[in-house]
């Protein structure tokens, strides 16, 4: 469902990612982990068609986000760390327009609207402006939106911030019932205990570099003494002294 | 519902919120901003119906069917200020477009949409063309309404205005949308201040040529040789009646709707509006085809710095500050940094000077007038000139000063620093920043037009009050009506708060140009002589200037503390 290919981002001198290549199945929940500025945003905003990559091309559900952006951004939904709404519309409104941004029959985005509000909890607040909205709502409203055109690629980063942890409970939940659903989720975090419950598949990024992919068991394998993942992580991306 | 459609449905959702949330403010401040707009409009209305019945008075019974020289010295100067517009609002959408499309995080949230690039760049489009252009209708309006008045219009003139003015700030606004794009397409490899050098030059280079093209030397003394200088001034504003200029075009157009020839008028108003499609339609071509490149580049632009930007001349700038004592010090380095590196700041600052530099330099060209009352008119001109820049300059650069601290105020409000510092800092920084200039700018005007010293020190005197008044008024109503949620300057400056520091600073220095100038002129005109009378005036003057600069500095500053003080953060 998504596929890059050799995937390269230089700012100037500065090579940010380096041929990433990874291959990701409809229904998988792949996790990516690395310290910071080893390349995850870099590599998630060229995923979603926000940055050109270099060189390399990022493949969702066929289509080349760059060639045929329209296309590959029907199929995908983005939940970014700090989500951006229009603060003068209420959150009812944010949900029409982005059904809109997405071409959906009226009728059928306003059901669904109301469905997704009362699942994120969202709704008795939904006629409020999402100026008054805290962190943790406006996180909720971004999911609500995110799921409205039913995309079949979701691409997350760091979505727990100003999540209580019951709704970081539900959230993680929801996201893994989806992909059993063939959603496929690409989640960049770096709360190791949600990924050790959720991954299907884990990446670890390093200085541009993907180091390794693998399910939580052959990761935990990489590691020189048994560990858990932190350990292991730790251990892969050691900066040389 | 087509993303389009979407776009511009939130854009009309959002104003709507935001027009009602005004109820949410105090009526006496809705009350003074109202008022004082439409004063200012009306001042503008009397000052441009003065300025054509002044010309009509040149009209020498030219007989019926022919046009009087007041109508064609009327024409001209509709033209000149048409013109002017027209650039006015390129450049501003250069600025406007660059902020909007390349700098907004809406278009970040916008891109991962399935919102094609042509889409996104016209309903974008819309909104720099009501953003540009509302300035130009509240100051263009009393043009158009006088001159309907003067020549006698009938009442289709005013629809043909209003018709003819949704595609003249359409041209501009598609020309400055396709400059920005095809400059941020072709030249991505520049240094990331290049838009907004580029920019100044254009404008600098355009003050040169209005400079040298409207010499008011050349007119003056040309007036002077034939007694009314008509003949000069139709031959130099003849640059503006290009049959190119989408700008004679819609001053032909008006001029022939208020004559009553409606059809010739359609023509143009019909070539007007075939040009702004077609521009628009260039403009959104090439955005579906540039657009994003540039975006992109943008975006990844600021990880492409390698080398530290802590060194080169701002390093050397800081160490001016080094005498002044902590947290102040600190302070004033952090918002000198911050100004610099926020090219969209600067560029602006440094467009104001350019207009200063022309100023003064036209200065030298002038020839010295032989009156007195006649030097001491200009010099009274040169003080509404250039505290009226001031006002201008502290308005956009000094009011938002205390909301840029923004979400980081926790920072400021944690360190060992009361808000009276914190005050106090911004307005010395203010004070000090801008005396330079405009008190050196007066000092220069008098000493060019050798005006008598006692207009000499009242003037100096009076743009040194005026720098401290209009500091004080800027951080202390900039406190009052901190915006702690918006990070764009020019935003913050457009609120409510914004609106109301400007108009009352230009109420401020009313007061203050008229004190000065009644005095010097009644002196220069022999009323009041040079005993006892005048003196005392002028003591009167003076103690009129302090009181009134003193209670614009404490008054808003006082304010402005108790409003910090009780806030919650």
């Amino acid at each position: 469902m998504i596929r890059l290919e050799g995937l390269t981002k230089r700012f100037g001198e500065k090579l940010a990612v380096d041929g990433l290549s990874l291959q990701i199945e409809s229904g998988e929940f792949f996790c990516f982990l690395g310290p910071n500025g080893a390349g995850k945003t870099t590599t998630i905003k060229m995923v979603t068609g926000l940055l050109q990559p270099t060189s390399g091309s990022a493949n969702i559900g066929g289509f080349d986000i760059q060639r045929d952006p329209l296309n590959a951004k029907l199929l995908l939904g983005y939940i970014p760390d700090s989500p951006f709404l229009y603060e003068k519309l209420t959150g009812r409104e944010f949900m029409r327009f982005v059904a809109g941004l997405y071409r959906m029959d009226e009728a059928y985005a306003a059901k669904k609207s109301e469905e997704l509000l009362e699942l994120f909890e969202v709704r008795d607040v939904a006629d409020q402006l999402t100026e008054d909205y805290s962190h943790g709502m406006r996180q909720k409203l971004s999911f609500a939106s995110c799921f409205l055109h039913e995309p079949r690629v979701v691409v997350v980063d760091e979505p727990w911030v100003g999540l209580d942890p019951k709704n970081i409970r539900f959230v993680r939940n929801f996201l893994k019932e989806k992909t059993q659903e063939g959603l496929t989720v690409f989640m960049s975090t770096h709360t190791l205990a949600i990924i050790e419950d959720v991954a299907d598949r884990i990446g670890i990024i390093h200085r541009g570099k993907l180091l390794h992919t693998g399910s939580l068991p052959e990761i935990l394998a990489l590691a020189s003494n048994p560990g858990n993942l932190e350990d292991v992580f730790l251990e892969l991306t050691r900066e040389e002294t | 519902m087509s993303p389009f459609h979407a776009m511009l449905w939130a854009k009309w959702r959002v104003a709507v919120h935001t027009a009602a949330s005004v109820r949410n403010e105090s009526w006496l401040k809705i009350a003074v901003v109202s008022v004082s707009a439409l004063l200012l409009w009306f001042g503008a209305f009397v000052a441009f119906r003065e300025g054509f019945e002044w010309l009509r008075r040149f009209d020498v019974s030219p007989g019926k069917g022919f046009v009087g020289i007041g109508d064609i010295v009327m024409l001209r100067m509709v033209s000149v200020f048409s013109l002017a517009l027209f650039l006015m609002l390129i450049f501003s959408n250069i600025f406007i477009v660059f902020s909007t499309l390349y700098r907004s995080r809406e278009v970040a949230f916008l891109l991962h949409t399935p919102t094609g690039y042509r889409e996104l760049f016209v309903a974008r489009f819309v909104e720099c063309v009501i953003f540009s252009s509302w300035a130009s209708a509240y100051l263009g309006s009393p043009l158009v309404l006088a001159y309907g008045i003067t020549a006698k219009a009938p009442w289709m003139f005013y629809v043909a205005a209003g018709a003819f003015y949704l595609p003249f700030v359409v041209v501009p606004a598609a020309l400055g949308g396709l400059v920005t794009i095809l400059w941020l397409r072709i030249y991505p490899a520049l240094p990331a201040r290049t838009l907004p050098i580029g920019a100044a030059l254009l404008a600098g280079g355009f003050f040169y040529y209005v400079r040298s093209v409207l010499n008011a030397a050349r007119l003056a003394e040309d007036a002077v040789a034939s007694g009314t200088g008509i003949d000069t001034l139709l031959a130099l504003s003849s640059q503006t009646q290009s049959s190119w200029l989408p700008s004679q075009w819609a001053a032909h157009g008006l001029v022939l709707a208020s004559m009553g020839r409606l059809r010739e008028s359609g023509f143009y108003w019909l070539l007007l509006v075939a040009n702004a499609l077609f521009f628009t339609w260039i403009a959104a071509e090439t955005a579906r085809r540039f657009f994003y490149s540039g975006w992109s580049w943008i975006l990844g632009r600021n990880r492409m710095r390698l080398r530290p930007i802590n060194r080169g001349l701002l390093n050397r700038v800081e160490g001016l500050f080094r005498r002044l004592p902590q947290p102040a010090r600190a302070l004033v380095v952090k918002d000198v940094k911050l100004f610099w590196r926020d090219a969209t700041q600067w560029t602006q600052f440094t467009v104001f000077f350019g207009i200063m530099a022309v100023y003064a330099a036209t200065l030298r060209n002038r020839a010295v007038p032989e009156y007195e009352h006649y030097r001491t008119w200009i010099a009274a001109m040169n003080i509404g000139a250039s505290t009226l820049i001031l006002a201008t300059l502290t308005s956009r650069f000094i009011f938002p000063l205390v909301s840029l601290e923004g979400r980081r105020f926790w920072i400021v409000g944690l360190a060992p620093l009361t808000f009276r510092q914190l005050l106090a800092q911004k307005f010395w920084l203010s004070v000090c920043t801008t005396s330079a200039f405009t008190v050196g700018l007066v000092v220069l005007s008098c000493w060019r037009l050798g005006v008598e010293p006692s207009a000499f020190v009242l003037a100096v005197y009076t743009i040194i009050a005026a720098n401290f008044g209009l500091a004080g008024m800027a951080v202390g109503l900039g406190s009052l009506y901190a915006n702690f949620q918006e990070d764009n300057p020019a935003r913050i400056v457009s609120g409510l708060g914004g609106t109301l520091n400007f108009l009352l600073s230009i109420a401020y220095i009313t007061f203050l140009v008229v004190g000065e100038t009644l005095i010097i002129q009644r002196r220069a005109l022999g009323i009041l002589g040079d005993g006892a009378r005048f003196w005392w005036g002028y003591a009167g003057v003076l103690l009129f200037v302090t009181v009134l600069s003193a209670a614009s500095v404490f008054l808003p500053l006082k304010l402005g503390h108790q409003h910090l003080s009780r806030m919650e953060f």
